[in-house]
């Protein structure tokens, strides 16, 4: 309770108290609302915000401990207050929490100020925000209590205050100072200790070897590439910092040099590494931070001096061998006997994953139908494969369908003409600056042609498959680096040898230790003449000789004739010792099969695959068996491995992630031209069968395909949209997605929509009973029949005499079923 | 200024849906985002490029010459323009005779007189329309994106459910169409951002509403069958992945666009008859600038409309160019205009940017360039005896016009020149094409260095990101 003379002093104080409290009502409306909002006006941009602005909210750090500390001296002297049982120091007291609250609603100003400059992108920011603006209207009130109400009132909102105030203190430091601000003292927090393969540094007393230098040099490079190349490097220099050549390392950026050599302590790199991860200045500012060794390595080498080699530097990309290895097959492991199965057993046992059972009939047959031959098995031959009671049936299904030579071909042609940028029309043609190969593809991939001489002829081509190396010309003069000479490199490196030399055809490469001249002198056994080496298509007066990419391989006689130099080159690629090669085509095929290669992006055969063992057993068995290519997919679709349970992933990127572990078959859209096959032979032929190229293939063609096949027909909008590429550049893998182009063309796409109307019109004639529809539809486009409630539904929406319009309808929801559209 | 978007923007209206769908985007690109999201305060939402395919001669158009008219037998040579000049609304600025209308706007927007087209050894349209549309000269490594497609990736659509990059009126059944499809792609970014095609602006309608046939009340009937026989088929067996996810959300979304009151915007007959028909008076060109300026307002992100490129028809004008162009000026003169009032009028020309340009010039006697040609292609006499020789038959790219209002472009100015005689080639300030680009992309608020990563490197908006957009040509903001 009060005593009078308090209430007296308090109320005759009161006039110069309200005051105060207007101007800081008057405050507070200015900050919160007026100064953001003008702020925003005038420079919502995070980098152009007004100097005023920026300043002020740049004074939050300091602000922002007035109401902490006056508002803790208040309640500490309530306590005080609250134990003496007195109120001496209640003007004191009242004072304070008006000083507080002041200060808080500045704090907060100016806070929403700095929030504004500077991009925090944490999550804690709201938190802190909410906390901070909770403890100006707390501490607002408590001053205004201070004035009218009890004393329980008053303790117990500054109490609450001082307890808001706290917390928003510590989300705070949070944000500056990182989440683990506090708990990072603790024994157990521990920074990754994840280790590289470490140098031992008390080896390195006094001056270092030349060797070490290289070594030590490398392993910071290292360290360098992976966690800062992508932001300081080459294609972008954030900060105007780069850190990917010494000379770069040593100007620093904008801020000045990053470090000082022989002293790590004075040097900047390593404060900002060694900040804690939440700290907005730390870096990496994005990605795991260092580990505690690769901090220590990076320390070493500034107390070193940053030594730097004289020299050529050691590469710092990982480069695959080049020759074949037939690695021992692990053993027979329970049930486990196929060479594939026990290799992926051994990964299995590694990675801690247990088989799955195999998937039953209905999927397997499914699967290998659209594998083997791009189509769908016809119900018939679903219902006969799950009754065949015998043993080997999977095995026998397999061999059958290799068997049918022209489907395969006609499948598999879809794959090659990609690879081969193989098309029945597109640019290029009208100037005579391309020729396709199709006639020779088709009738290769019918025969089944032993991979090696496939090879052969298309780098040595007679005239039928020369297309591939001749490229694309345009009419008119072209970029040095897309010479047809450099892009028959080019494609011959990438294709078969899963190698990107592109970069290295303008300059030398970043992202391999290719060299421009490496680059020109594969592309000189191409040429009638050397070429001149162009630096980004800047002529430089030198050329490079004539040499094959991996010198291993064998010499090319540069004084040869092309055809000459073209047919030693496809005799060295071709060799088996040549196991990159082989390496790269079984890896293509596994990823056709698999939904993703063993090694991923298929194009970088550098990458480290996710086992070695399987991918070396599997290129060196292929030589074994003669280039088979059959041979290879029938291993590939009989092993246990195939048959394990598809695995779905929740978003794209994560299939290329380096942290990606096997463990069956991805879940795939069926492509552009099995679904149009898909639709053509269960519902209603897309294409009439003039649209056949029929010409570009052998005369046999029309008595070998059961329908108008969608790969041998020119691409249309609809194909398009469904992700066939156009193949003026060597595509080797499809993007899996939907999306909203795909979908309109399937939803409203004149030649879509129509081919439903015309199947309508047959289906309804055949089976004017809705259930009997609704069955033979189910059977016919997911090979089984409908469960009770699909039916239910579908024949709900068919009424019991399907109308023309229901049936249309019908049959369009079942060809975009995700069952219909996925190989699961 | 109301309603700036910006990404934040964006981010904010654009439903879950569709973001879902933009980030979760696979396209073999992986982002290595320019330095900032912004690299200033856009200028400009939406871009309608109005393309004068087949090359629009200069001297014809809007940088005329000294007239000659035509006699018998008169030397080619004399003849640097084939029309009367006339003025516009900017002092001491004429344009070619039958151009009036847009001269009469000239002063809400940029007057560009010194294009210099890509020189590529030899003339070919659709080779040279590549470079413009892509910055990059064909053939390329990887298959590059269109500027189109770049806005789309980088920006994403305005409104969620108008696709983000409208292509209207070039049909693809045309001479030298494989090449026009070459660059009418997003390329490598994934065909997600790929062009959304009419061909013909009077049936765009047909390309967003239910098909033939089918009314709305059937459209949502067969969306919901499709939707009730996914949740009633047994999912045990493939749960939920990106790719059953993405077809979901691609059908949802198409569905969205399809059943949209936005629809309606492609449905022309909508408009007042009497602004119908002052774009209708010259056909499929004026249509679809009537249906750009309505998407435009609905929240189309970039949009392209052609005169229709087709080999020898017109502006690729190699015989009879006076007679030709006089109908080519007519079918571009009274719809480019009134689009361009109509956008004034509604304030949209603020945040929307126009710009009217062709892939090079004509000459009557230059075919390339004055100190580099290349092999002929027109037969053209140096007398002209009779008047299907009288016009700009050759090609000519060392100086071409290009039109630019709107989206923070200057008013009323005027930018480089070409000379008074033959060959009136560029003499001041010489324009090329990654300027044109990053001067679009500036006004965008996307940023000079943006690139995707594919196979291990960025590839860049223009050339080794080299390009800098032309602040002379933007308003100081």
């Amino acid at each position: 309770m009060k005593t009078k003379s308090t209430l007296k002093k308090s109320s005759g104080l009161s006039l110069s108290w309200i005051v105060m409290i207007r101007v800081a009502a008057v405050l507070f409306f200015v900050s919160v609302f007026l100064i953001p909002s003008f702020a925003k006006e005038n420079g919502n941009d995070i980098e152009n915000g007004y100097w005023l602005w920026i300043f002020l909210g740049k004074l939050h750090p300091l602000v922002v401990h007035f109401p902490i500390g006056v508002l803790c001296v208040a309640l500490l002297m309530e306590v005080i207050a609250w134990k003496r049982k007195s109120v001496d120091f209640m003007a004191a007291t009242q004072v304070l929490i008006v000083v507080g609250a002041v200060s808080s609603v500045l704090a907060v100003a100016f806070g929403l100020l700095l929030s504004n400059s500077e991009d925090y992108g944490s999550t804690i920011l709201p938190v802190h925000q909410w906390l901070g603006i909770a403890t100006m209207v707390l501490a607002t009130i408590t001053a205004l209590a201070y004035f009218r109400y009890s004393l329980l009132v008053q303790r117990t909102l500054l109490v609450f205050t001082v307890v808001v105030v706290l917390i928003a203190g510590h989300f705070g430091t949070m944000l500056t100072r990182g989440e683990d601000y506090l708990t990072s003292a603790l024994p157990s927090d521990e920074p990754n200790e994840k280790s590289q393969s470490g140098i031992s540094y008390a080896a390195y007393d006094g001056p270092l070897s030349d060797g070490q230098v290289q070594e030590i040099n490398l392993q910071v490079r290292t360290i360098l590439a992976h966690n800062c190349y992508s932001c300081h490097g080459r294609s972008k220099a954030k900060g105007k910092l780069r850190l990917d050549t010494r000379e770069f390392v040593m100007k620093g950026g904008e801020n000045g040099v990053i470090l000082v050599p022989g002293h790590p302590e004075k040097s900047e790199i390593i404060r900002r590494i060694e900040l804690s991860p939440h700290h907005r200045r730390r870096m990496p500012a994005k990605g795991k931070r260092l580990t505690r060794e690769e901090i220590a390595t990076i320390r070493f080498w500034i107390q070193q001096g940053v030594p730097w080699p004289q020299g050529p530097e050691k590469s710092l990309y990982r480069v695959a061998a080049l020759e074949p290895r037939m690695p021992v097959i692990p053993p027979v492991y329970s049930g486990v006997t196929l060479p594939i199965d026990r290799f992926v057993n051994s990964y299995f046992q590694k990675n801690k994953i247990i088989w799955g059972s195999v998937v039953d009939d209905r999927t397997y047959i499914r699967r290998v139908y659209l594998d083997v031959t791009g189509l769908l098995p016809a119900p018939d031959l679903i219902d006969a494969f799950i009754r065949n009671a015998q043993q080997d049936k999977r095995e026998q299904l397999v061999r059958a369908l290799l068997n049918q030579n022209a489907d395969y071909a006609q499948h598999w042609l879809t794959f090659w003409n990609d690879a081969l940028r193989n098309d029945y029309t597109g640019a290029g043609y009208i100037d005579g600056g391309r020729s396709d190969i199709t006639k020779w593809l088709y009738s290769s991939l019918k025969n089944n042609k032993p991979y090696d001489a496939f090879v052969r002829e298309l780098i040595s081509p007679e005239k039928e498959s020369n297309g591939f190396i001749r490229g694309i010309k345009w009419r008119g003069s072209i970029n040095a680096s897309q010479r047809i000479e450099m892009q028959a490199a080019q494609n011959v490196s990438q294709v078969f040898l899963g190698l990107n030399i592109k970069c290295a055809s303008c300059h030398d490469s970043f992202i391999n230790d290719w060299r421009l001249d490496d680059a020109y002198a594969f592309a000189n056994i191409f040429a009638d003449s050397s070429l001149e080496i162009n630096r980004c298509d800047k002529p430089t007066g030198k050329r490079a000789g004539t040499r094959i990419l991996f010198a291993k391989l064998g010499k090319i006689d540069s004084a040869a004739f092309t055809k000459d130099r073209l047919k030693q080159l496809a005799e060295y690629l071709t060799q088996p010792k040549d196991g990159r090669l082989y390496r790269t085509l079984v890896n293509r095929i596994w990823a056709q099969l698999m939904g993703r290669g063993i090694i991923e992006p298929v194009d970088v055969m550098d990458k480290e695959p996710w086992s070695q063992d399987l991918l070396d057993w599997l290129a060196s068995d292929f030589v074994v068996n003669g280039y088979d290519v059959k041979k290879l997919i029938y291993a590939i679709l009989t092993s246990r491995t195939y048959q394990l349970p598809s695995v779905g992933v929740q978003d794209a990127e994560s299939i290329n992630a380096p942290e990606y572990v096997f463990r069956g078959m991805l879940r795939r859209r069926l492509t552009a031209e099995q679904f149009a096959d898909a639709v053509s032979a269960t519902l209603q032929p897309l294409y009439p069968d003039s649209a056949v190229e029929n010409k570009l293939f052998p005369t046999t063609i029309e008595k070998e395909i059961p329908f108008a096949r969608a790969a041998l027909v020119k691409n249309d909008p609809l194909l398009s949209a469904l992700g066939r590429p156009n193949r003026e550049t060597v595509s080797t893998s499809r993007a899996s997605q939907a999306n909203l182009l795909q979908a309109l063309e399937l939803t409203n796409g004149v030649q879509f929509n129509e081919a439903i109307r015309r199947g309508a019109i047959r289906w309804r004639e055949k089976y004017p009973d809705a259930v009997q529809l609704v069955r033979a539809v189910y059977r016919s486009t997911l090979g089984r029949l409908p469960g009770k409630e699909e039916e239910a539904v579908a024949v709900k929406s068919l009424g019991q005499v399907p109308t023309m319009e229901a049936t249309q309808d019908f049959m369009w929801a079942m060809t975009l079923h995700p069952e219909f559209q996925l190989i699961y | 200024m109301k309603s700036t978007w910006n990404r934040r923007e964006f981010l904010k209206r654009s439903s879950a849906a569709t973001l879902a769908a933009l980030a979760a985007s696979a396209p073999v690109a992986s982002i290595l985002n320019g330095c900032r999201a912004h690299a200033e305060k856009p200028s400009a939402d939406t871009v309608i490029l109005l393309w004068m395919a087949g090359g629009m001669a200069h001297t014809e158009t809007f940088d005329p010459k000294r007239y000659t008219p035509f006699e018998k037998g008169i030397e080619g040579n004399r003849v640097l323009s084939t029309f009367k000049s006339l003025p516009t609304a900017l002092d001491g600025i004429q344009f070619s005779e039958g151009l009036q209308a847009i001269g009469s706007v000239m002063d809400k927007g940029t007057l560009i007189r010194s294009y210099v087209a890509g020189d590529m050894g030899f003339i070919l349209h659709s080779r040279h329309q590549y470079h413009w549309h892509t910055c990059y000269e064909p053939p390329q490594t990887v298959a590059a994106p269109h500027i189109g497609s770049w806005i789309a990736k980088k920006l994403g659509p305005l409104n969620p459910v108008i696709p983000a990059f409208i292509d209207i009126g070039q049909r693809f059944t045309v001479g030298e169409a494989e090449e026009l499809k070459a660059f009418h792609t997003s390329g490598f970014l994934g065909n997600e951002f790929g062009p959304f095609f009419i061909p013909d602006p009077s049936q765009g309608l047909e390309s967003v509403r239910p098909p033939i046939g089918m009314d709305s009340r059937r459209f949502e009937r067969r969306n919901q069958l499709y939707n009730d026989l996914i949740n009633k088929s047994p999912v045990g067996e493939f749960g939920s992945d990106y790719q059953k996810e993405s077809l979901k959300r691609s059908m949802e979304q198409a569905y969205r666009l399809l059943n949209s009151p936005e629809s309606k915007t492609f449905d022309l007959s909508q408009e007042p008859k009497e602004v119908f028909d002052i774009y209708n008076a010259s056909g499929r060109f004026g249509l679809g600038c009537l249906l750009a300026r309505r998407l435009a307002e609905q929240g189309a992100r970039f949009i392209s409309v052609t005169t229709e490129y087709e080999p020898f028809k017109g502006f690729d004008t190699h015989e009879n160019g006076h007679t030709r162009m006089v109908g080519m000026k007519q079918m571009i003169d009274g719809p480019v205009a009134q689009l361009i009032k109509d956008l004034d009028k509604s304030g949209r020309l603020e945040r929307t940017l126009v710009i009217l340009a062709s892939e090079f010039s004509r000459d009557i006697m230059v075919e390339g360039r004055p100190d580099a040609r290349v092999k002929e292609q027109v037969d053209q006499p140096n007398v002209l005896s009779d008047m299907k020789f009288y016009g700009m038959h050759r090609h000519f790219t060392d100086g071409c016009s290009i039109l630019m209002f709107g989206g923070g472009i200057k008013k009323g100015f005027v930018y480089g020149k070409t000379a008074d005689e033959r060959p009136c080639k560029t003499v001041q300030d010489p324009v090329r094409i990654d300027q044109i680009h990053q001067t679009i992309y500036h006004a965008l608020g996307i940023p000079e260095d943006a690139n995707y990563e594919v196979e291990k490197r960025p590839f860049y908006t223009t050339p080794d990101g080299k390009g800098k957009p032309l602040m002379e040509l933007l308003r100081a903001q």
